[in-house]
């Protein structure tokens, strides 16, 4: 039986795509079946930071509308022989999703699946109520910034009320919160929040903490989960990130500023 | 709601009452009235100079100004106090203003239909507030875009509340944890409500109406453990020992 996850946060742009890809992907370089799948519906991108998208035929609208079954739509994943890449429709709209629909889905994919991460769209509209709806686990991601706290405080509000398990009184989700584009000179200098200011407004688990790091861009425009970057801070970060999800106690790597060599700077890089 | 700085010649509050609604079937026909002196027959001191509200959802006609003033002359002469209308159309409360009637909103069913004094006791009873207060306790975080409403008594929460939440209390309001985002206290007119809580990083506080922001708050109270209470009209707010 699957655990059901939902990747989501309120703000847009934080990170929710990066985070269900790295996340999927670390899942299954550690032997669990593993598959994700788009909500955002009409705004499609996980199946391109994957790279994938040229191998859609059918989507997740398709598979609720039984214009086409389940292992049409699903797209295995070529590095990764345990992901699985559910895509959505770019055509349609959010509209298209249903609760039913939804429920059909992913009682399909529990019997075969690990896991079933879900990548929500930004809101706290419709796309992001189905997304959160059956989730067991919740992975709140954030940026160290006032906005984009306020807006997962928000919706920790919701998931606490506006999900099956909320409704029918079993077991609350359990919400981690995933701290993203962290950067430590800029919170050595004040201008960023630091994580236990984050904690202290949001008091959840923290799940990881992702460092703002370039390899990020890198690896979205070449359609590659950051894991798979050997030389990532960021996705040594994910992989720490998804050990604890699989219930693994990992230290918090210390965030301390890097230390740029005379070098490092003349030449204006960073890992 | 009023902003506690300077002494006014008015003050502007909100206040619920209790309205007693009267829906018209059909027209204000002789009909109509025959059937109301009926009515009011059976208990004559129960409606008299009662607060009446019209629902005009099912009324035909009177929509024009000189029908709403002879119904509200009629029903004046009965000594009914007519108030405002409710669920007209946008030409029966054009008509409705043009008599003096303010058109409402909302409302909430609070049954006071009664034909005997027994009931007219119990409306009594009701306005006076004598139900059972309970208090409503919150041991979660309050998060963002909450709203928590204890209607009936005092409001705890024993976690803290974010900014963007609400809190709002028919009694007393008590935060033990930081309180960021609103809390009001004493919205039925209770002017001895007050609001406790263990950090005071709230964006505003009220009570009975009368309120106070972030700004006007100021720095010397802020994170410290404090109570709010209202003296002599004005909101004030204390450490606490």
């Amino acid at each position: 039986m699957a655990r059901i996850i939902v990747v989501t946060s309120g703000k847009g742009g934080v990170g929710k795509t990066t985070s269900t890809a790295a996340i999927g992907a670390g899942l299954a370089m550690s032997g669990k079946k593993t598959v994700v799948i788009d909500f955002d519906v009409g705004l499609r991108n996980l199946d391109m930071i994957l790279g994938c998208e040229r191998r859609v035929v059918f989507d997740f609208i398709n598979v609720i509308h039984g214009e086409a079954k389940l292992h049409q739509a699903l797209v295995k994943d070529k590095r990764l022989e345990n992901l699985a890449v559910l895509p959505t429709s770019q055509t349609r709209d959010k509209d298209a999703l249903t609760r039913d629909g939804v429920e059909k889905v992913l009682d399909q994919l529990r019997d075969e699946y690990d896991y079933i991460v879900c990548d929500s769209p930004a809101g706290i509209e419709r796309g992001a109520h189905m997304a959160m709806y059956y989730a067991d686990d919740a992975v709140v991601v954030s940026n160290p910034e006032v906005s984009s706290v306020r807006d997962s405080d928000r919706i920790l509000g919701l998931l606490s009320s506006k999900t099956r398990r909320a409704e029918r009184g079993e077991e609350p989700v359990k919400a981690q919160l995933l701290l993203t584009r962290y950067d430590p000179a800029r919170v050595e200098k004040g201008e960023m929040l630091k994580v236990d200011d984050v904690l202290e407004i949001l008091a959840i688990p923290l799940l990881g903490v992702i460092p703002e790091s370039q390899s990020v861009l890198k690896a979205s425009n070449l359609g590659m989960p950051v894991v798979l970057d050997e030389s990532s801070n960021a996705g040594k970060a994910y992989l720490d990130a998804v050990k604890r999800l699989m219930g693994e106690q990992i230290e918090h790597r210390v965030l301390a500023p890097e230390r740029r060599s005379f070098f490092q700077r003349l030449l204006g890089r960073t890992a | 709601m009023q902003h506690t700085g300077r002494v006014m010649p008015f003050q502007i509050r909100g206040r619920s009452f209790t309205a007693i609604v009267l829906e018209l079937t059909g027209a204000a026909d002789g009909e109509f009235y025959a059937a109301l002196d009926e009515k009011l027959k059976q208990a004559p001191h129960f409606f008299m100079n009662a607060p009446f509200v019209l629902d005009l959802d099912k009324a035909t006609g009177i929509a024009r100004s000189g029908d709403m003033m002879g119904l509200v002359r009629e029903l004046r002469s009965r000594k009914l106090s007519v108030i405002g209308v409710q669920n007209g159309t946008f030409e029966q409360n054009t008509a409705a203003l043009s008599a003096g009637l303010a058109p409402l909103q909302g409302g909430r069913e609070v049954g006071v239909e009664g034909e005997n004094a027994e009931v007219d006791e119990a409306f009594e009873e009701e306005i006076s507030g004598s139900e059972e207060a309970a208090a409503v306790l919150v041991t979660e975080p309050v998060r963002s875009g909450q709203r928590i409403f204890a209607d009936r008594g005092d409001l705890v929460v024993v976690s803290s509340v974010s900014s963007g939440a609400e809190l709002i209390a028919q009694g007393n309001i008590h935060v033990y944890g930081s309180l960021r985002g609103r809390a009001l206290a004493g919205v039925n007119g209770d002017a001895r409500a007050r609001i406790f809580c263990q950090s005071l990083e709230a964006e505003l506080i009220a009570i009975a109406g009368l309120y106070k922001t972030s700004d006007d708050l100021g720095p010397d109270f802020e994170r410290k453990r404090v109570q709010a209470y209202l003296e002599d009209d004005v909101l004030r707010v204390e450490l606490l020992k």
